[in-house]
């Protein structure tokens, strides 16, 4: 690993304060340690966030929830409210990772947690997010596992988490403070497609902080699920998955939330899925019907075509887990 | 910085960058293992605070004023936590290298979680149990039988390491502290496949601060040798040099670098500046056998490789009897190409060793590998060093499977403490282990047979194409070994067979548990199903007609007089019991819904006990002064129990209880020559020595004591603790005084040989059910049914069987290692490379048949290799069963299944 500095930041003001040049935020680490083993990520400094005040989890004014960036994965899975409120965020937590890195992994941190694409990964391989100009390996070469939905030329990695699908699903609320203050980000509007300039993941700025992410109050009645497929039951990312929120009256779908998981470059939502199915019966015909209407843009590589149908039955199992149709 | 380490504060100020786990290994907390340094294995967890976490990912500066807590730290007031305790009592361990994180995760657990393991224990791998053994901890199952005088044989003796390792005090390769003037060895490996060296700078490297020396292959003693560990080292190609000017593979070591510390080693590594001619490459076997392909090695001669022109290091033909006219008699054939691919080892210890120079001015090598007497002839011929001036040994080793049946980590440590004067260290990563190591040859295998309307074989005939990598380091007998078992457990007049070993610029093949035998079972096995399903004949059906009896012979392709004998039979056996289970309906029901399906198979595996060529061992067993008795043999305990089971074996000559047993292992200044621990060799050859040396001690005592006591020899005997002469009891202290008075040695040496060489049985059969939708599969029950003759430690032996079974579990649903298109591994870490977790593995039954083995000691024979071959054909079979569809090609991984089920092509 390379030498780096390493500051340990008191409070919110501390951390941004030195957050200037080549540095990085350093919450749990799972992520970055990682990558700087792996030469990914060589920082010159570390700021470690650690010490700040931001692991908080409690309900907000109007009946939603408020996480702290610094909450650990492994409490926000078995916070009550979130198990009893949410529990599709806490299966989505509980699906990924093991205990001992749920207990080290933060909310903010898992916002932001990299691709697995294993050229990125490699510092010997070309990869336009880790070197921007170099080319992307994965386009032609091992791609089973990499994205058919939100790709460009410049690269098709996924992103790999489950949290962020459903917090996706859930609607969430992102909290950012930085040198131009604080703003709130719906998590729709958080993530960017790779276009041309795969290194940007997200809206942040250099220097700005994830401070909480918050719920709104969760839909009444609502029926959810995390289903997520892969390549063996223990620890693995997503090949595909689902997150659904939906609300049945009298059969027929009042409202539904769907985000995918594992097979597009940000967690993905597709409004036009969410109308397909609202105002219709609860049936598989109707959800096939939306599974359609999601995979309709989707580009296969050349080794993960298998991803088309597999997200389409993903979503329709998922829906029919949530509505109860069987 | 101020941390309290088990309720010890330290003040102390980590590295920059370093992580929790190397600043713990620092202050000596040598409890907290290195498995991947990824966050993936879970060997290094301690807790932070009382949680578990990977101590390899969690910077040291964080644990600032936090309390930390080691395995060390488990146990409070001498008593051991619960989770120790359970742990102990079932015995959840083969090498012990996973145990500490395994345990600090465990006991961290609530009850809801240990409710849910499979979750759970996600963060934690296991490669040698299979899970099962550490499942019974959880259930609170106690696996060991009492230790008890005169029945030592068959009882479930508990492992002599077994407090060390559930305390963390067991100490592996690297847990030592570190030498006065440590150095450590990284190096740069090749980023192409085929490619000559032009000229390597090394200047910059030598500027970076704390760079001791840089060696290439100009500084190297330029002798061809092979890696592979043999007795006869001629069985392999001398086609390989210590650091070469040719590198024939992504991954091939081509200089190295010692420093202070491992990160100016790895910095030095990165400002080498290598020129390279980039040469053409060819990645598949059949492609490197063609006209026009590059040709990797130019033999002169000396390194006997058969035809290197066509890439090819040796070809093996043979017929017996007259296939054509097998075929033509035969009422159905069936015939197609299976692919058997690569497989890592992923022991949880990745390859290392220290080497120094002492201040009795020898050189020293503490090491992990299954051979370290091989190792040392090795190291003595490519350095010229007198074999008294070097001394080579192990202590625990974190688990083998055939990865350490190589010199890969020993060579250029003692390359640099020569030219250095300084001990140095070398500890492979696991990227490097992906990259740089051995794996299971990829095979290919043409299976064709024929049979007659009631089943009964008429021909057998196959091609096997084994894909060897850049140096042929066990290519010649995996090849010829696949051509053997796999063939010869069936009866047949007609069987032709054609192998080949094939240079490809891709990594070596390797030893692998199995031996170049799982490959073929995996095509013969299928290829029986599917005959029996042309003749409409059962699979179980099919095979009770066609295999050996113990009287018929065992006959493969290759012709010559064989020392391999039947010392005992038990396929028959193993086959009703397998039959038995799969009709019992135990296991798991099959999950509810139309979309899942469910199928049953079986496959059936035999393995030689010992390699063909020359294998030897010995061993010295002494009576010590205290009436115990201690041995020394050669062999290496891997993690498969095997000084478990030569105490075993002592304690069962002498009448005496395992635990008065003590001794010494693996070591060339003090103990006895052995060939090395592989190829199912540890019962038959180094535990034979041991049983020969303990028989002729127990009638050295007996005749001592007779002469003393003045009684007739057959009136005397051995009693637990004492010889009893007619009715006169004399205490083994008192003997041993007595003889040392008369200057009588109570102590023996005996040699064994591995031949006549005795064969091992096994069937397995498993009931799974398959997601037509998603391709998901589960195993809803499985069961191993094995001839391993006496079974000298049930509990231990359980465990091999499953560790095999699972690992084979793994090799069929869920390991592939990816190339890409420049022959560069491109998923060389645990997350990405699938080896089974908990939640993968099975609840395995375990099924003995009763049999006593003339060759073997005391009547058992080997067991650790052969529990992998079947599990992959049996899956095949069972999927087929279930979905109609035969799968040709492993792993039988989700994609694959969901692919071909919905008639995509597969990825």
């Amino acid at each position: 690993m390379n030498s780096f500095t390493f500051t340990r930041a008191r409070t919110i003001a501390d951390a941004l304060r030195s957050a200037r040049g080549d540095v990085k935020f350093l919450a749990g680490g799972t992520t970055l340690v990682d990558l700087m083993k792996l030469d990914v990520e060589r920082p010159a400094g570390i700021i470690d966030l650690n010490a700040l005040p931001l692991a908080e989890v409690r309900r907000t004014p109007d009946g939603g929830l408020h996480i702290g960036a610094l909450a650990r994965n492994s409490d926000v899975a078995h916070h009550p409210d979130v198990v009893r409120d949410y529990p599709l965020l806490s299966q989505a937590l509980l699906s990924g990772a093991s205990v001992q890195l749920r207990n080290m992994a933060s909310t903010g941190g898992n916002l932001l947690q990299r691709t697995r694409c294993v050229y990125f990964r490699d510092a010997a391989m070309a990869c336009n997010k880790r070197s921007p100009g170099s080319g992307c390996a994965a386009i032609g070469g091992f791609n089973r596992n990499l994205a058919i939905l939100g790709t460009s030329a410049h690269c098709i990695a996924t992103n790999p988490s489950d949290q962020n699908v459903a917090l996706t699903a859930l609607e969430a609320t992102v909290h950012v403070t930085g040198s131009n203050g604080e703003r709130s980000v719906p998590i729709g509007d958080f993530y960017l497609l790779p276009g041309q300039t795969p290194e940007r993941e997200t809206i942040l700025e250099p220097g700005d902080l994830v401070t909480s992410v918050t719920l709104p109050p969760p839909a009444p009645g609502a029926g959810s699920t995390y289903v997520k497929l892969r390549d063996r039951a223990s620890f693995e990312f997503a090949l595909a998955s689902a997150a659904v929120v939906v609300t049945i009256k009298g059969g027929v779908m009042q409202r539904a939330r769907v985000a995918m998981g594992g097979i597009a470059t940000k967690p993905w939502r597709n409004l036009d899925v969410e109308a397909a199915l609202e105002g219709q019966p609860a049936t598989r015909e109707r959800f096939a019907d939306a599974a359609q209407i999601l995979l309709s843009d989707a580009k296969p590589q050349s080794r993960n075509g298998f991803k088309v149908e597999l997200a389409k039955r993903c979503l329709v199992h998922a829906l029919s887990v949530a509505t109860a149709v069987t | 910085m101020n941390l309290q380490v088990n309720g010890k504060s330290f003040a102390a100020t980590p590295a920059p960058g370093e992580c929790l786990r190397v600043f713990l290994r620092d202050l000596g907390w040598f409890g907290v293992k290195k498995g991947c340094d990824a966050g993936d294995c879970g060997a290094c967890t301690v807790w932070v605070n009382e949680k578990p976490v990977h101590s390899c990912l969690y910077p040291a500066f964080r644990a600032e004023g936090k309390e930390i807590t080691t395995i060390e730290g488990l146990a409070k007031g001498g008593e051991l936590h619960p989770m120790q305790r359970a742990f102990l009592d079932a015995q959840s361990f083969q090498c012990g290298y996973c145990t500490a994180g395994m345990i600090m995760t465990a006991a961290s657990l609530s009850d809801e979680q240990k409710n849910d393991l499979p979750r759970a224990l996600k963060g934690n791998l296991c490669r040698c149990t299979g899970y099962g053994s550490i499942r019974d901890a959880f259930a609170g199952v106690k696996n060991v039988a009492p230790d008890v005088a005169g029945g030592s044989r068959g009882a479930s003796v508990p492992n002599p390491f077994a407090e060390a390792i559930v305390t963390g005090r067991a100490r592996y390769t690297s847990d030592i502290p570190p030498m006065d003037g440590l150095l450590h060895l990284k190096v740069l490996r090749s980023p192409h496949a085929h490619a000559k060296i032009l000229s390597i700078d090394r200047s910059e490297a030598m500027a970076v601060p704390g760079v001791v020396e840089v060696f290439t292959w100009e500084d190297v003693p330029r002798r061809l040798y092979s890696t592979a560990i043999h007795e006869d080292n001629r069985v392999d190609p001398d086609d390989t040099y210590l650091l070469d000017n040719v590198a024939r593979f992504v991954g091939q070591r081509i200089v190295a670098v010692v420093a202070d510390t491992e990160g100016a080693a790895e910095e030095g590594c990165r400002r080498l500046k290598v020129e390279y001619e980039i040469l053409p490459a060819v990645f598949d076997p059949e492609e490197a056998m063609e006209p026009g392909a590059p040709v990797l090695h130019d033999d002169d001669g000396d390194s006997h490789i058969l035809h290197p022109e066509k890439n090819v290091f040796l070809e093996l033909h043979g017929e017996v009897g007259s296939v054509a006219d097998g075929f033509a008699e035969a009422d159905a054939i069936y015939e197609d190409t299976y692919n058997a691919p690569r497989q890592q080892h992923v022991h949880l210890e990745t390859m290392q060793s220290i080497a120094w120079r002492a201040e009795d001015g020898r050189l020293h090598v503490r090491t992990s590998v299954q051979g370290p007497f091989i190792v040392k002839g090795k190291l003595c011929y490519l350095f010229g060093i007198m074999p008294a001036d070097l001394h080579v040994f192990t202590e625990r080793v974190g688990g083998g499977f055939g990865g350490k049946q190589d010199m890969m980590s020993e060579d250029l440590p003692l390359l640099a403490t020569i030219k250095t004067g300084r001990p140095v260290k070398w500890e492979f990563t696991r990227e490097e282990q992906f990259t740089g190591a051995t794996t299971r040859h990829p095979m290919k295998t043409h299976v064709k047979l024929g049979a007659k309307k009631d089943g009964t074989l008429t021909a057998m005939q196959f091609r096997l194409v084994s894909n060897t990598g850049a140096y042929g380091n066990h290519g010649g007998e995996t090849l010829a070994n696949g051509m053997s078992g796999p063939w010869a457990i069936y009866k047949c007049p007609n069987k032709k067979g054609d192998g080949y070993a094939v240079y490809t610029n891709l990594q070596c093949g390797g030893g692998f548990r199995g031996y170049g035998t799982g490959q073929p079972t995996f095509a013969v096995e299928s290829a029986l199903d599917e005959l029996a399903a042309l003749l409409n004949v059962d699979p179980i059906e099919m095979r009770r007609k066609n295999m050996i009896g113990p009287d018929d012979k065992m006959e493969s392709v290759l012709e010559g007089a064989s020392d391999l004998t039947m010392g005992s039979y038990g396929l028959d056996q193993c086959v009703d019991a397998v039959e038995k289970a799969l009709a019992s309906g135990r296991g798991l029901p099959k999950p509810e819904g139309v979309d899942w399906l469910e199928g049953s198979g079986v496959a059936l595996s035999m393995l030689d006990c010992v390699p063909p060529t020359e294998q030897r061992s010995g061993s010295e067993v002494a009576l010590r002064p205290d009436g115990g008795y201690h041995f020394t043999v050669g062999s290496v305990e891997i993690g498969n129990g095997l000084v478990t089971a030569q105490q075993q074996v002592v304690a069962q000559v002498m009448g005496c209880p395992s635990a008065r047993v003590t001794f010494l292992n693996a070591d060339t200044d003090e103990t006895p020559y052995d060939s090395g621990t592989f190829a199912s060799v540890g019962m038959m050859v180094p535990t034979k020595a041991v049983e020969n040396a303990s028989v002729a001690l127990r009638e050295k005592m007996l005749a001592f004591a007779a002469r003393t006591t003045g009684t007739k020899p057959e009136e005397c005997r051995l009693d637990d603790g004492a010889v009893m002469c007619g009715d006169q009891r004399m205490p083994l202290a008192e003997l041993h005084s007595a003889a040392k008075r008369e200057g009588e040695e109570l102590l023996c040496f005996r040699k064994a040989y591995g031949s006549p060489r005795t064969v091992a049985f096994m069937a397995y059969g498993v009931r799974l059910a398959v997601h037509r939708v998603t391709g998901e599969i589960r195993i809803l029950f499985n069961v191993e049914a094995v001839d391993t003759g006496v079974v000298m430690n049930p509990n231990q032996v359980r465990g091999q069987v499953i560790g095999g079974v699972v690992q084979g579990i793994g090799w069929a649903l869920q390991e592939k290692m990816v190339y890409n298109a420049a022959g560069a591994v491109v998923n060389p870490t645990l997350r990405n490379y699938r080896i089974p977790a908990f939640a993968d593995a099975p609840v395995t039954e375990v099924f003995f048949a009763d049999t006593y083995d003339d060759i073997g000691p005391l009547g058992a024979k080997s067991i650790a290799e052969n529990t992998i071959n079947p599990v992959a054909p049996a899956i095949g079979n069972a999927l087929k069963a279930a979905t109609g569809v035969r799968f040709t090609t492993l792993p039988f991984s989700e994609d694959r299944i969901f692919a071909k089920l919905q008639g995509f092509e597969p990825a």
